[in-house]
């Protein structure tokens, strides 16, 4: 049943990895000439999607057709060949080669040489076609983020590409690159090439796409004519409508406010303004929750509050101390734990025995040792309480924690970070792949700090997850607090509206 | 990461490694076998060492020396060995000390920054015979030898006075030592008896043996208007640059003409067969004693290559006139009257400067045209 | 073909120690080859080379002499390669640490050894660590690749240590060689016995067991470790990387200005221009150490007495078997090559496949 004009016509396509589905017997048709958007949360599967159609994954069943041709690709190279191309969210460019060199590289089978002033021309050419401004002249480390993204775009039509998948092409850019990059991808669409655009920015999505998939859990949980949706049935789809959680029973328990966040603005790693005038109170015995779908400001919310980003305007006090220009150690001193959500590339030490991982951000505590001297027999018999407590299953102390399940190296951060005295505890995407069993672990430890007294910020893309545990809601939007709910009351469509920009008064009224 | 024991364990096999070898070493050589045993196997009654500051392949300082050797290896009872790119300065004395514990009873070191290690280790071995190349110091059983290598470069000078037609002449010189500043004296002088118009113009290299730059030199003299180069180099790069612009040139060493077999007129030249040959018959007859040899052309030990055939007959006669004279002690190059550059007397007339100050000389004589860097 | 290197994830402790040694063995076996090609037995040739070096007090005395500077280099630089700093400087810091301990010594005072040496070694180290902070303040400040700066600093170094023997520290007896007048008795490091082995090999040991502790018992090491493997999480943790990087070179150059005081009080006796051998530079060839040490105190000690074994033993059969200088080079070139390569073999694997792990 191939519609003949179909471009790429995917079909019933699971891809496993060992314990999980990432995608699971899903659809997925891209029409010739159209730009179709890939929506869902992280994890979703849509990563996975891609790769299979580029030729980095085999899926381990289903079809796939090109021009209603079934395919098969073994390499990247055959889904190159095909006319498929993807640009990355990181740049796969030589800095010290120019714009042409930078297109060329690959190309030349063998020794045969490569015309430079030829490709050169066909550059410009090509470039003057689809609007896409770029000197084919210049070095790579002279363009900006978004010409630098133009040459990849250039690399995949200098191929012959007819189809183009952009994994979240706007994340880097600033708007007006943005709005620069839709303008040249309409003019693709004219040409007849078909586009897959991956991005979380419901916006965007409205105003670019032709159709919308979403992806939740693997499966496509529906594709759209965007003229036929709106941003709230999107962000409906992706949460997904039926929640069922189990609400904690949360006594009113809230205490003197230990966290205080007034007016603070901050950039993100590439200068942009990543949060804007943000202003909240987390107290002793609360949970704030933080709702937002992901790359709205949650990650540099959390280095904020914990002392590992600098603020450019605003202030912070933890427990009446102002944090003006505090380090992440005096942070640290001042009862600040931290779960972030990258796990292997900030929590731990992958390398390092699950002693040294217990200790990461506590060596400096006098239970640990005197003077300079660290003592690692202390640290040792800690590990083992850890193990036993938090009933990590490893080998034994003295193991690498590369080698953990990535329940388990959660335990592991969860442990360090819960049994030290702390005031505030922020905690990001604590349950992001995990198990049943230990997602309802972490749950019931977060709670119990709640009991306990501690004030908790919880990030989490997982609303049900939000809605279970906290006291208050906070939802970020492109930097900035769109509103604060009671969780008892909130609505998951409310927050749903909120999630795709629109303020608190707005989505209740 | 943690793993205490682990490398205490390796720890403990490290240091227990080089401690028990200190030990060995503070208690002395009770076991110094093998080495001596299996040398006096063979051994010639002179088992004669070489120790070489650049490889053989050099062709210039170390290629000299070698054709020495190889000549006392000719003889019955000699046999020799080397070891060529041994550094300068303290790492040489374990080469040296390993020629001694492997029986070598004559030992040869060939370079100025081998004298305090040939003397340091002398002074363990009292039955060994060693002669330093160049060097002052002296033992009981260390002698010196050099050549009067002033008294060739003098009549090389007198080739290039009568051959060049600018009136410059290029030098590409090593290091502002006294050697090097009495070869370009004597070559000055030996140019300017001949041609009184003649300057010497010297460039430094700071380098005994680099090729590229010593070449890079020498195109810098004839960029302004050289037409012989002399040179006091280890390397033939001077020689190859000046062929290159079909000019004239004066080699070092050795003969250098395959280098450069138009310009090559022809080289003030060493044979150390003369010294080494001397050297191992006093060795084997029991009658050496420390001295400090500096022959010149009544030895042989230095001399001039062969003339390139471009060199006139009347040059030729002039050369050989001046050689007869030296050689028969008639008359030595520095004697005066010699002035300097600033024209100030340094050696009044009928006087001959003394070994002393010739080995000590600090000046250039009137006709060259460079300054000697001095720091202080 | 897709063949390709991938990452270990189980590093194997049995084949990180096998892995060496058949390196070694196939080094051996090759350069075995080459020598049977020119007529020589290799097996009495290796039989030599070891037997001088291991096998007679004065080889193993040469042997520690030749390894003295290697391990104070050598620690050095694996302080720094720990911290993930390229520290490829050591030669520069050396020669500066040279230079600084001779400068105490022009000063013309005659002190007793008892002060002379400690000022002396004092002087070395701080002219080591300051040549060395100046990479480390134009990384933290600017952000400079230190590869660059500190490998460039090398020959600034070099040529200032010329600048000072062949100029105002110049023997005037030397006949214009460039080098200093011989140190006074007072400025001269104890030497063991009848051998050359002197104090130098104490300090270095010395700083082989101060460094394993600050590695293995301090927390200071700890965070040096952490920063090492995952600089992100050093910083989650709320370690000051900019400070300890600043603290590691100091160290790092210090250790690689005492290895330059120790050779010329220990060894040369003066300041002259080849301090460290053409042929296989101390500082260049710390690295090397320090790759292959696995950054183990322990094992620098270990991998730099080989190392001096290798090049004491290559000499010798230099002399007795009369082999070609370039041979010896050649073989000691095949083990370093056998050795570097059979490391990647240890942390990597070699495999054939066209799908990719599975990625984030």
């Amino acid at each position: 049943m191939s519609d003949s004009r179909a471009a790429v016509s995917m079909r019933g396509v699971t891809k496993r990895f060992p314990g999980v589905i990432a995608n699971d017997r899903v659809d997925l048709e891209l029409l010739e000439g159209e730009i179709h958007t890939l929506l869902g949360e992280n994890g979703a599967g849509k990563s996975t999607l891609m790769n299979v159609l580029t030729g980095i994954y085999l899926p381990d069943e289903g079809s796939i057709s090109v021009a209603g041709k079934p395919v098969r690709f073994n390499s990247p190279k055959d889904a190159i060949a095909l006319g498929i191309g993807m640009v990355h969210q990181h740049f796969k460019l030589v800095q010290s080669h120019t714009v042409t060199e930078n297109i060329v590289l690959g190309l030349a089978g063998g020794f045969q040489p490569v015309r430079l002033s030829e490709a050169e021309g066909r550059v410009a050419e090509l470039s003057e076609r689809y609007g896409v401004k770029v000197d084919p002249g210049a070095h790579v480390w002279e363009l900006s983020i978004g010409e630098q993204q133009r040459v990849e775009i250039l690399k995949i039509l200098f191929r012959g590409a007819k189809i183009l998948l952009l994994d979240e092409p706007t994340a880097v850019l600033t708007p007006q690159e943005a709005d620069e990059l839709f303008v040249t991808l309409r003019s693709m669409r004219e040409k007849g090439h078909s586009i897959v655009f991956i991005s979380h920015k419901l916006d965007e999505v409205m105003a670019i796409s032709d159709r919308i998939t979403v992806l939740r859990g693997g499966k496509n949980v529906g594709t759209v004519q965007t003229s036929a949706t709106s941003p709230r049935a999107l962000s409906n789809l992706m949460v997904g409508r039926e929640i069922q959680f189990q609400t904690y029973p949360r006594p009113e328990m809230k205490g003197e406010s230990i966290l205080e966040v007034k007016g603070v603005s901050a950039e993100g790693d590439r200068g942009l303004p990543a949060l804007k005038d943000v202003s909240f109170e987390v107290a002793s015995g609360e949970i704030l929750g933080f709702a937002g779908v992901a790359g709205n400001g949650q990650e540099e919310l959390a280095q904020v509050v914990t002392g590992l980003k600098a603020i450019s305007s605003g202030s912070i006090t933890v427990d009446g101390r102002p944090m003006a220009g505090a380090s992440a150690k005096d942070f640290i001193d001042a009862g600040v734990s931290y779960v972030p959500a990258d796990r292997h590339g900030v929590a731990t030490v992958g390398d390092m025995s699950l002693t040294h991982n217990s200790v990461l951000r506590r060596y400096r505590e006098e239970k640990f040792g005197q003077g300079p001297l660290l003592n690692l027999v202390a640290a040792s018999k800690y590990a083992d309480r850890l193990i036993e407590e938090f009933d990590i299953k490893t080998p034994g102390r003295e193991t690498a924690v590369r080698t953990l399940s990535g329940g388990n190296l959660q335990k592991v951060i969860l442990a360090r970070e819960m049994t030290t005295r702390h005031r505030l505890l922020v905690v990001m995407s604590a349950t992001h792949g995990l198990d049943v069993g230990a997602t309802e672990f972490v749950r019931e430890t977060l709670n119990h700090h709640r009991e306990e007294g501690a004030a908790i910020v919880l990030i989490s893309e997982d609303l049900e997850e939000l809605l279970s545990l906290s006291d208050r809601i906070a939802v970020l939007f492109h930097g900035e607090i769109m509103g604060i709910v009671d969780a008892a009351q909130a609505e998951i469509e409310t927050l749903g509206l909120m999630m795709a920009g629109e303020r608190q008064s707005e989505a209740v009224a | 990461m943690f793993r205490f024991w682990k490398v205490s364990a390796s720890a403990g096999a490290a240091l227990l490694l080089v401690f028990v070898g200190a030990l060995l070493v503070a208690c002395g050589g009770a076991e110094e076998e093998g080495a001596e045993e299996r040398a006096a196997e063979e051994a010639a009654p002179v088992r004669a060492a070489f120790v070489y500051v650049s490889p053989v392949g050099d062709a210039g300082w170390t290629l000299a020396h070698d054709r020495g050797r190889q000549a006392i290896d000719a003889l019955p009872f000699v046999e020799t060995a080397y070891t060529e790119s041994v550094p300068e300065g303290a790492e040489a004395e374990r080469t040296i000390n390993q020629y001694v514990r492997n029986g070598y009873n004559l030992i040869f070191t060939t370079s100025f920054g081998y004298m305090d290690p040939t003397i340091n280790v002398a002074a363990t071995a009292p039955d060994v015979t060693f002669m330093h190349c160049s060097g002052f110091k002296v033992a009981d059983n260390v002698g010196t030898y050099f050549g009067r290598m002033y008294q060739p470069r003098y009549l090389s000078g007198i080739v290039a006075g009568m051959m060049t037609e600018s009136n410059i002449i290029g030098y590409v010189a090593a290091h502002p030592i006294p050697e090097v500043i009495r070869g370009i004296n004597a070559f000055a002088l030996g140019a300017r008896s001949v041609n009184p118009e003649a300057e010497v113009r010297v460039i430094w290299t700071q380098t005994w043996f680099d090729p590229a730059k010593e070449r890079e030199a020498a195109e810098s003299l004839l960029d302004v208007g050289a037409d012989v180069i002399a040179q006091h180099q280890d390397t033939p790069g001077p020689q190859q640059a000046a062929e290159e612009r079909g000019k004239f040139s004066i080699g070092y060493n050795e003969d250098m003409s395959s280098f450069a077999p138009a310009a090559h007129l022809t080289a003030p030249i060493w044979d150390w067969s003369v010294i080494y040959e001397r050297v191992a018959n006093e060795v084997n007859d029991g009658t050496w004693s420390s001295y400090q040899y500096w022959g010149g052309l009544e030895d042989g030990v230095v001399g001039l290559a062969p003339f390139n055939d471009a060199v006139p007959q009347e040059v030729r006669d002039a050369v050989e006139a001046k050689r007869a004279m030296i050689a028969s002690g008639e008359w030595d190059v520095f004697t005066g009257p010699i002035n300097d550059q600033d024209g100030n007397e340094i050696v009044a007339e009928g006087v001959t400067m003394s070994d002393g100050d010739m080995l000590g000389m600090r000046f250039f004589v009137e006709g060259v045209v460079g300054t000697i860097p001095e720091s202080e | 073909m897709p063949l390709r290197l991938e990452m270990r994830l189980e590093r194997s402790r049995r084949l990180e120690y096998l892995v060496p040694v058949l390196s070694v063995l196939l080094a051996l076996a090759v350069s075995g080859l080459l020598l049977l090609m020119t007529g020589t037995n290799p097996l009495t040739a290796y039989g030599e080379m070891f037997s001088e070096a291991f096998g007679t007090s004065y080889g193993f005395a040469e042997v520690l002499v030749k390894a003295t500077p290697l391990i104070l280099c050598g620690l050095g630089v694996m302080l720094a390669f720990k911290m993930l700093f390229w520290n490829i400087g050591a030669e520069g810091q050396l020669h500066m640490g040279a230079w600084g301990a001779t400068a105490v010594v022009m000063t013309g005072w005659d002190g007793s050894p008892w002060l002379m040496v400690p000022a002396m070694v004092v002087a070395g180290m701080i002219c080591g660590a300051i040549w060395a902070l100046i990479p480390a303040f134009l990384k933290v400040q600017l952000n400079c690749n230190e590869i660059i700066t500190t490998l460039l600093l090398n020959y600034v170094a070099i040529l200032w240590v010329a600048h000072f023997i062949y100029g105002p520290w110049k023997d005037p007896e030397s006949f214009g060689f460039p080098m200093t007048k011989q140190f006074p008795d007072g400025a001269q490091l104890l030497r063991f016995g009848d051998s050359r082995v002197h104090l130098g090999l104490v300090f270095a040991l010395l700083a082989a067991v101060v460094l394993y502790f600050l590695q293995e018992k301090s927390r200071w090491g700890f965070e040096i470790a952490v920063t090492g493997n995952n600089p992100t999480a050093a910083e989650y943790a709320g370690m000051n990387s900019r400070r300890n990087i600043l603290l590691v070179m100091a160290i790092s150059g210090g250790l690689a200005g005492l290895a330059g005081m120790s050779e010329i009080a220990g060894i040369q006796l003066k300041l002259l221009k080849d301090i460290s051998p053409h042929a296989a530079p101390y500082g260049y060839t710390a690295i090397i150490i320090a790759w292959l040490a696995r950054r183990n105190p322990w094992g620098v000690v270990l991998v730099s007495v080989l190392m001096g074994g290798l090049y004491v033993g290559g000499e010798t059969v230099q002399i007795t078997m009369k082999l070609p200088v370039n041979f010896v080079l050649i073989i000691q070139a095949l083990i370093l090559f056998f050795v570097l390569g059979g490391d990647i073999l240890s942390r990597y694997k070699l495999v054939y496949r066209r799908e990719a792990p599975i990625g984030g």
